[in-house]
């Protein structure tokens, strides 16, 4: 069977591309799909994690799996966040694109 | 006896009182003043009468063993600094003193000082800071009066001050004017130079003796416990104040300035106040300068001679009524401070009072002619006795007086003066001493003859006398100019004679020496003749010896030289150092030590602020790196 | 059999991410990450959890895509064919191979080896969902709600603006 580290290195991987996604895009959109992919990320090695494990005391093996739809409702929340601030953005500066919107420089 | 203290308190709370309610009352309070120091006036009777009464065993009494004059000391805790009694810690304590030289001190400045403010309801009437003017007469007098009674040295400085701070107000009263400003501005500038050794010197006495009390001072002066450097030390810096404020050479210069003051303030500033401070001051601290060999003394004698003589020669050729009077009161300030140097204590309180009373009358006859004249030089005046014969009189009283006629005043005082330089310093000194003591009487002749006698001129015709609220205090002057002398006779039953009221170490009887008193009046007598001849009859060319001494006389004429030299000093020494500090202080502690870190930090600032990019990415990827780190560290850790 | 599907699942899952982010075009990046999105259900399975393969269809391949689309679709403007990465792109290439490089020994050093995935029930998640989770369950509808009205106030538009 496919071990517990295989599902962590792909966690790790997709973690690490949606990172660099974040801070190389220049889109606002395409940051929040990038954070999408993290929170991904993360799920895959939570359930990876509870899957994998014995449930000990008050802890069920889903646990891990509860905290993942968590996650995953907070993520949902999140996405209808950005795009109200990525529209509110579009509308007062006409721009997308991170790199424009610099107004807390020095 | 204790509520001496209250004859400076109604004054000093005049002062505030007239400043604040002034324009509410009538009179704009000038009232209040005169009742203030009114008040004063007859409560030093009380304080004369309960002090006759007084004997060592009254409650804060005692007979000095320095001056052998009963004594009344009262004092109380000022403020402590510290734990009281423990090592470095300073425990004041004010209080007044009250011994015969207070006594005589508290009449002459209450009585001139009241006289001086009824005439100056008069004189001063419908000048736009009239309260302002009483008010700060008020504190003037309250000040000299807390001069006399304070019984340490600490006290004595706050007055001292308060002295030197009332006459700079006063001074320039009429600050429109620019030379009543300067004026103002250089009595209170050479007057502070002194007050600095004055300052040094109680400073050094409390080093030694641990307290700022007179008496403590004076006891340890007389044990032997203040060693003859400290001593010797603290009272030529004593005397360096009290040449300031005396107005003794060199520092003489402010005094004819302060004539830019209004008339009456001069009268107070040359009989009651300020000036005679010094003298007061020299004679109050007397025990310190006559310990051990008393070469203190031998430099007030020094300089009181050099300040007598100088200012009588500048007196004898001044056109200047009022500058006159200036250097008239130089001179004698120099003669008191000639006889305290000459071990001649009595002679010199003596000498100021009557030189007190006399210079008062003088000033306020002054007075009463610019007011009606309008004009200071006297070769404007001339034949004044037709159109104010009382001004008149009382000024040609006030002339004889201290020119030394018989009976007046002046003679008498002088005369002591002269019996005390006679008895106690050499030959040289008593030449000199009579040779001003001539001076004095021609220069005082000159000035009375050139304004009241000779030819009135047409300009003048409208001239009046003096209105009673100036004729009451120059009578009264007039009276004490002609008859305070007799005071200093053995009056059998009632009076010994001033010499057993103020004196020091021993009562002194009344003595005259015949030859001494006879030279005195001779050349006083022949210096007036000579005046009148001369200024008055017009029989003598002074052309002649004018041409004659035409060198000498320049240097009189330009007072020595003395504003000179200073205006050099100040601009070339002073200013040049001045300029040297201002860059120094420009240059290094503002540019470099002030300014420096302000500009290295505002730099950091630049080149720091330039990480907040304001893009997201960069914090993102600052929040990466840091991570990454992280990650490393606790790697790092747990292998 | 196990191996085959993961191996699968896994290259769509990073194959899905690498478009994302590496796309030049944002409508081709959206669609990659919903391969991406599906293929990490994929995941689920493989891992026996179904429920969550479940939710990760309906809420990141439904909801979530739909949201995204519509948020490029309302900002579209001339400059989204040419976007690309900002300039510090390299920089963040290092930076994300760093992390990389962090997590894959930390991941390796602490295998622990021969575990089994195991099935977690339907109605062991639903009880436990609410029971034991039931506070943060209720917490997680208000932040929805909260998150849900922000939204809403955010994008309006404002009296003065039209």
């Amino acid at each position: 069977m496919v071990d517990l580290v295989w599902f962590q290195l792909l966690s790790a991987a997709l973690f690490v591309i949606g990172l660099y996604g974040v801070m190389a895009r220049r889109s606002a959109v395409l940051i929040v799909m990038s954070i999408e992919l993290m929170l991904n990320a993360v799920n895959i090695n939570l359930i990876a994690a509870a899957s994998h494990m014995e449930g000990t005391g008050s802890f069920a093996n889903f646990d891990g799996q509860l905290i993942a739809i968590f996650i995953i409702t907070v993520a949902a929340a999140e996405v209808g966040l950005a795009l109200a601030i990525i529209l509110r953005m579009f509308r007062n500066r006409s721009t997308v694109n991170v790199d424009e919107i610099d107004l807390m420089k020095w | 006896m204790q509520w001496a203290w209250l004859i400076p308190v109604f004054c000093f709370a005049a002062a505030p009182v007239i400043v604040i309610f002034g324009k509410f009352l009538p009179t704009k309070g000038a009232f209040l003043s005169i009742l203030a120091i009114a008040g004063g006036f007859v409560v030093f009777w009380f304080v004369f009468g309960s002090w006759l009464d007084a004997d060592a065993a009254t409650k804060g009494c005692f007979t000095s063993a320095n001056t052998g004059m009963l004594s009344c000391d009262y004092e109380r805790s000022w403020f402590n600094a510290g734990v009281i009694g423990a090592v470095g810690s300073v425990s004041l304590h004010w209080g007044i003193l009250i011994d015969p030289l207070t006594i005589a001190m508290l009449g002459l400045v209450t009585f001139v000082a009241l006289m001086v403010q009824i005439y100056s309801m008069a004189y001063m009437m419908g000048d736009p800071r009239f309260g302002w003017y009483f008010a700060v007469h008020s504190l003037f007098a309250a000040s000299m009066l807390t001069l006399v009674l304070a019984d340490n040295f600490l006290l004595l400085y706050v007055a001292w001050e308060l002295v030197g701070i009332c006459s700079y107000l006063l001074i320039g009263f009429w600050h429109e004017r620019p030379a009543a400003r300067e004026a103002a501005k250089k009595a209170f500038i050479v007057t502070r130079i002194g007050d600095v050794g004055l300052l040094v010197g109680i400073l050094l006495i409390w080093r030694d003796v641990g307290s700022f009390s007179m008496l403590d001072a004076f006891e340890a002066v007389r044990t032997g416990a203040m060693s003859e450097g400290v001593a010797t030390a603290s009272a030529i810096l004593l005397f360096l104040g009290a040449m300031g404020k005396s107005a003794q050479v060199p520092f003489h210069v402010w005094l004819p300035d302060a004539m830019e003051g209004p008339t009456p303030v001069s009268a107070l500033i040359h009989a009651a106040t300020m000036v005679i401070a010094g003298v007061y001051l020299v004679a109050r601290a007397f025990p310190l300068f006559e310990a051990y060999d008393a070469v203190p003394l031998l430099i007030v004698a020094i300089v009181g001679l050099t300040t007598a003589l100088m200012a009588a020669t500048i007196a004898l050729v001044s056109t200047d009524l009022k500058r006159i009077l200036a250097y008239s009161t130089i001179s004698h300030l120099g003669l008191m401070m000639l006889s305290l140097g000459a071990f001649g204590y009595t002679a010199a309180i003596f000498h100021l009072m009557a030189h007190g009373f006399s210079k008062a009358l003088l000033f306020l006859g002054a007075g009463s002619v610019l007011h009606s004249t309008e004009f200071q030089e006297t070769g404007e005046m001339g034949g004044l006795r037709k159109v104010m014969p009382l001004t008149a009189i009382v000024f040609s009283i006030g002339a004889l007086s201290l020119g030394g006629i018989p009976v007046l005043a002046g003679f008498w005082s002088k005369d002591e003066i002269l019996v005390a330089v006679n008895d106690n310093r050499n030959a040289a000194f008593i030449i000199l001493t009579l040779f001003t003591a001539l001076l004095s009487a021609l220069y005082m002749g000159r000035a009375m003859f050139l304004v009241f006698f000779g030819e009135l001129k047409d300009q003048n015709s409208h001239v009046h006398d003096a209105p009673l609220a100036m004729a009451i205090p120059m009578a009264l002057l007039g009276v004490l100019a002609l008859g305070f002398g007799f005071i200093t006779f053995n009056w059998p039953g009632s009076f010994n004679g001033l010499g057993d009221f103020v004196f020091f170490g021993h009562a002194e009887e009344f003595h005259f020496e015949v030859w001494l008193g006879a030279v005195s009046i001779v050349l006083a007598v022949a210096a007036f003749m000579f005046a009148y001849l001369a200024y008055a009859k017009r029989s003598i060319s002074m052309e002649a010896t004018r041409s004659r001494f035409s060198g000498v006389l320049k240097v009189i004429e330009n007072k020595y030289y003395f504003d000179e030299v200073y205006q050099w000093v100040v601009d070339k020494v002073v200013l040049v150092f001045s300029r040297a500090v201002a860059f120094f202080d420009r240059a290094i502690v503002n540019d470099i030590i002030v300014n420096g870190p302000a500009d290295i930090t505002r730099k950091f600032g630049i080149a720091l602020r330039l990480h907040v990019t304001g893009h997201v990415y960069t914090y993102t990827l600052a929040m990466a790196l840091g991570t990454v780190g992280l990650g490393i560290f606790v790697w790092v850790r747990s292998v | 059999m196990a191996w085959f599907v993961f191996i699968l699942v896994a290259a769509l899952t990073i194959g899905g991410g690498l478009g994302v982010v590496l796309s030049r075009n944002v409508v081709h990046a959206a669609l990659a990450l919903l391969v991406s999105l599906i293929a990490v259900a994929g995941v689920y399975l493989v891992l026996f959890a179904e429920f969550l393969a479940l939710v990760q269809v309906l809420i990141y391949g439904g909801a979530i895509i739909i949201v995204l689309l519509f948020a490029v679709m309302l900002t579209r403007s001339s400059d989204y064919p040419r976007i690309s990465d900002n300039k510090q792109w390299p920089l963040a290439a290092v930076a994300a191979l760093a992390l990389l490089g962090v997590l894959v020994p930390a991941f390796v050093i602490n295998n622990v080896a021969g575990t089994q995935a195991q099935n977690a029930s339907f109605t062991g998640i639903g009880e436990s969902l609410f029971t034991t989770w039931a506070v943060p369950f209720e917490i997680a509808s208000l932040v929805l709600l909260v998150a849900l009205i922000g939204a809403i106030i955010i994008a309006r538009s404002g009296p003065g603006e039209n």
